[in-house]
């Protein structure tokens, strides 16, 4: 079977218990859940004997397991491998580790690394921001490309199809802050482009914004970004920017896209875009 | 809000940033020195004080919103000495305003909201029915006590909850605790006002 592909070209088939199976993690793996038989078979439109089989081979993985009491099923403990295998193989990730530390000791400031995935950026490292107060470990979590200093670094430097998707990708609030709007979002980004740095301003969380430059690996193409991210108070003091912290950024980008193999680093402006 | 500090905190640790019910806690507690501190400034004023306290000592998200409704509704009392129930809802409805203004949250978003916009209905509701402004406040908490805990089943929509995954289902929002403890104080002092 072999089904066109939106750019034209023939889509492999895809083996359906493999795809069933992948859905049913997907959906353990989406909220707090525990499911029953039942209950996964209605929400994937499934025979429940099929539904049943599917989950009895994933469990004799330990990719999902049965809660004792409730018989309902989860996410089981072989996830959390395949997840930190995901980490620790993740190139930008692990080249980011020491880059990571040393700006958020520097800056004094919690520090972030991300990808674009979808229209979201995956966090794939975070350190603490170094004073000791309580924090929420943010690997793993998915922040909306266009509220987040991180998302506008990458965009910026995308090639142009791919920007303009982003920008057509609906573009929700997370604040009164957030911009929702693809022709002055598309305008910051060119000013991204030329500053080679991203900032975001209460646009994610009030009270909190981020600075964040592009990485690059050694095709020039952005791969990712580095910021770090705190009280508005502290990033953005009396309205201006910390220069202390958007010099820190560039330079911490700049030494982790070497890493990543790229040459040396330009600022891009627009007359640099094919 | 002291007693209530580790509650919040457990409950923002699951969900959140770990640290609202500190927050909370010394940005209220920073409000009320400063309080014990001022000569007769009316009500209004001393909100729009207190609004300020919050903003620059209460940190996170809390303190910007709580920080901006207080000074709204303090804004919107003027100078008056006494003023009225249709007074306070009218501070009450300014103060949400700037709630959402600011974090652009709707109901249903899991959020300050979830408990403000049912209590200040409730508070509508009883007035015009002709309650008086105590009773009013009593129907407001209630209201706001639901809608925190309607919180609880709901996916975060706004805030760091809402890009951490799912595991804001199953917990009850901070903010919206913090903020049924804060109608229950108002309750309270037009309790003592009788």
């Amino acid at each position: 079977m072999s089904l066109a592909t939106p750019d034209g070209g023939p889509r492999r088939a895809t083996i359906q218990s493999v795809e069933r199976a992948a859905r049913i993690l997907k959906l353990l793996g989406a909220g707090s859940w525990r499911l029953g038989v039942t209950e996964v078979a209605e929400r994937l439109g499934l025979a429940k004997g099929t539904a049943y089989g599917l989950l009895r081979t994933l469990e004799a993985q330990e990719l999902v397991e049965q809660d004792p009491e409730t018989g309902k099923y989860r996410l089981g403990p072989a996830m959390l491998q395949l997840g930190n295998a995901f980490l620790d193989n993740h190139e930008l990730r692990a080249r980011s580790l020491l880059w990571a530390d040393s700006l958020a000791s520097r800056g004094a400031e919690a520090v972030r690394v991300g990808v674009l995935h979808g229209s979201n950026v995956l966090i794939v490292h975070h350190v603490f921001r170094p004073d000791n107060s309580v924090q929420i470990l943010e690997v793993g979590a998915s922040i909306p490309w266009h509220a987040c200093a991180l998302g506008k670094a990458i965009a910026a430097y995308l090639p142009d199809a791919q920007r303009r998707s982003l920008l057509d990708s609906g573009l929700v609030p997370l604040t009164g802050r957030t911009v929702t709007d693809p022709a002055t979002l598309e305008e910051s980004l060119a000013t991204v482009a030329t500053a080679g740095v991203a900032l975001e301003d209460q646009e994610a969380i009030v009270g909190e914004a981020e600075i964040a430059a592009p990485v690059f690996d050694d095709m020039g193409h952005s791969v990712g970004a580095i910021g770090v991210v705190g009280p508005v108070e502290r990033l953005v003091p009396d309205g201006r920017v910390s220069a202390t912290l958007l010099a820190a950024v560039r330079e911490t980008s700049r030494g982790l896209s070497r890493d990543m193999g790229a040459g040396r680093v330009r600022s891009r402006g627009p007359a640099a875009r094919p | 809000m002291a007693a209530n500090r580790d509650f919040l905190t457990q409950l923002d640790a699951a969900i959140g940033d770990a640290d609202h019910g500190v927050n909370m806690d010394r940005g209220f507690s920073a409000a009320v020195i400063d309080l014990d501190a001022t000569t007769d400034l009316p009500p209004g004023e001393l909100l729009i004080r207190v609004g300020g306290t919050l903003i620059y000592r209460v940190g996170g998200a809390a303190g910007p919103l709580y920080g901006t409704c207080l000074r709204r509704a303090g804004e919107s009392l003027g100078d008056a000495q006494v003023f009225d129930g249709e007074a306070l809802l009218t501070a009450l409805r300014v103060g949400l305003g700037g709630i959402q203004k600011l974090g652009a949250a709707e109901e249903g978003d899991k959020t300050i909201v979830d408990a403000y916009a049912p209590a200040l209905t409730a508070f509508e509701r009883e007035l015009r029915a002709g309650g008086d402004a105590a009773i009013a406040a009593r129907k407001a908490v209630e209201a706001a006590r639901d809608g925190m805990r309607a919180t609880v089943p709901m996916q975060a929509r706004k805030g760091r909850a809402s890009y951490l995954g799912p595991r804001s289902v199953g917990h009850q929002d901070p903010g919206a605790t913090s903020t049924a403890s804060l109608f229950a104080a108002l309750a309270g002092a037009l309790d003592g006002e009788r």
